[in-house]
């Protein structure tokens, strides 16, 4: 089995590093559509009380979250997790996984919205070792809490 | 064999490279937990690999295959993986070098195989942080240059540009007709998987073919099998699965050309015992 010619090994580097190349920047506007999918929304209150004006206003100054249906996205390079997180009367009393875009198994977090219904917040326990999926979840959950903040 | 013989020899080049990235990755992360990981890694593989020897009554020689196994698994699995979780894929990775076999080599990259099986049975978590999946893209350089010296040591520069060629092709492909999600699997962390497993576990001697229109047809079938399990199921045992398939490639063409050998030392026995009588 002779070497292969350094001539062919520079020619065949040159035309994978092309193709390579190619893929690279036709999937670049896709690539920047994913991130900025993945950008959290400002605010998504899709259930809110219908309280009276003077009620909510009593409400806001007393209580630290709106009541309401919140959304969160939480992404690193392995992907991203959408949740929505329900508060009623500052209590957390749903939380739901609306999009899964792990390259990892989602069992991996199926018991993640309860531990934050037990706890009350965003911290959970990495117990299934899916750091990456349990980051973005913590994440996800947080910022979901950060858009139904009464400020 | 000195242990100065020893490190020009491809095994020394790997391993010289694995240590590289251990420290490099380490060191960049602020992170000893992937040290810890690889003492394990190592240390599990070693004395399984020794145990597997005895049971087997193979003679004596130096478990380095068996150190790089451990060093690709500790490179891979997430630096927060569990001493079981570590310990465990060394375990099954070692086996499989002993089980599956043929004519005493192994059939399977056994990394490969302890790492896929390792997602099956532990839901091991994969960071590939070794091939600096968290770190800036510009520490890709780091693998190229390994990556490409070990690939020249070991002459598999064929196999290794027809699966990088065709992966990335068919990756473009995809997204022109936009059929699937190609897009992550064109930039960190999955790039750098995919030239690690390029240059480090594809091209392991015993699991691949030598001849180069061999290593062409094993580099595709990899990256098509590969690309395909990708396209359809996303997630991070793409690369392991065809890997699988390019290694049962290799072992079929072994097993047929030591048939095609066999049949022929069987004429020739059959020849000169006509012309004896």
């Amino acid at each position: 089995m002779a070497k292969l010619d350094r001539k062919w090994v520079v020619l065949c580097s040159a035309a994978v590093t092309a193709v390579y190349a190619a893929g690279y920047f036709s999937t670049e506007d896709e690539a920047a559509k994913t991130t900025l999918r993945q950008q959290p929304p400002i605010n998504i209150q899709t259930q809110a009380d219908q309280t009276s004006l003077s009620e909510s206003k009593n409400q806001s100054k007393k209580s630290l979250y709106k009541n309401g249906t919140f959304t969160g996205m939480g992404e690193n390079r392995r992907g991203s997790i959408e949740v929505a997180v329900t508060i009623q009367n500052d209590k957390i009393t749903d939380v739901e996984i609306s999009d899964f875009a792990m390259h990892y198994s989602e069992s991996d977090v199926v018991g993640l919205p309860d531990e934050v219904l037990q706890n009350q917040n965003a911290q959970v326990t990495n117990v299934s070792g899916a750091t990456y999926s349990t980051e973005a979840f913590q994440d996800a959950v947080q910022a979901a809490l950060d858009q139904a903040l009464n400020i | 064999m000195t242990a100065k013989k020893w490190l020009k020899t491809p095994k020394g080049y790997v391993t010289i490279a694995m240590i590289f990235y251990l420290l490099i990755a380490s060191f960049v992360s602020k992170d000893i937990a992937g040290i810890q990981n690889a003492f394990v890694a190592v240390f599990v593989s070693v004395i399984v690999d020794i145990l597997c020897r005895i049971v087997k009554k193979r003679k004596w020689s130096m478990p380095d295959s068996a150190i790089i196994t451990g060093f690709i698994i500790s490179l891979i699995l997430s630096t927060t993986s569990s001493v079981g979780v570590v310990a465990g894929t060394a375990v099954m990775a070692i086996l499989s070098k002993y089980l599956l076999v043929y004519k005493k080599k192994p059939i399977f990259n056994p990394a490969a195989i302890g790492l896929l099986l390792s997602i099956l049975f532990f839901h091991s978590a994969q960071s590939w942080w070794g091939a600096f999946g968290d770190l800036p893209a510009w520490t890709i350089a780091f693998l190229l240059i390994g990556g490409y010296t070990i690939t020249n040591r070991v002459n598999k520069f064929p196999q290794l540009f027809a699966f990088l060629g065709v992966s990335f092709l068919l990756l473009l492909l995809i997204g022109y007709f936009n059929i699937g999600d190609e897009v992550d699997a064109l930039r960190p962390p999955f790039i750098n998987a995919t030239l690690f497993f390029g240059f480090f576990m594809l091209t392991d001697p015993p699991t691949s073919p030598g001849k180069d229109k061999d290593q062409v047809i094993f580099g595709i079938l990899t990256a098509v099998a590969g690309t395909i399990i990708y396209g359809l199921f996303g997630g991070l045992t793409y690369l392991y699965l065809g890997l699988v398939f390019g290694n049962v490639y290799s072992f079929l063409k072994k097993r047929s050309a030591s048939k095609a050998s066999m049949n022929r030392s069987d004429v020739k026995k059959n020849r000169s015992l006509l012309t004896d009588r």
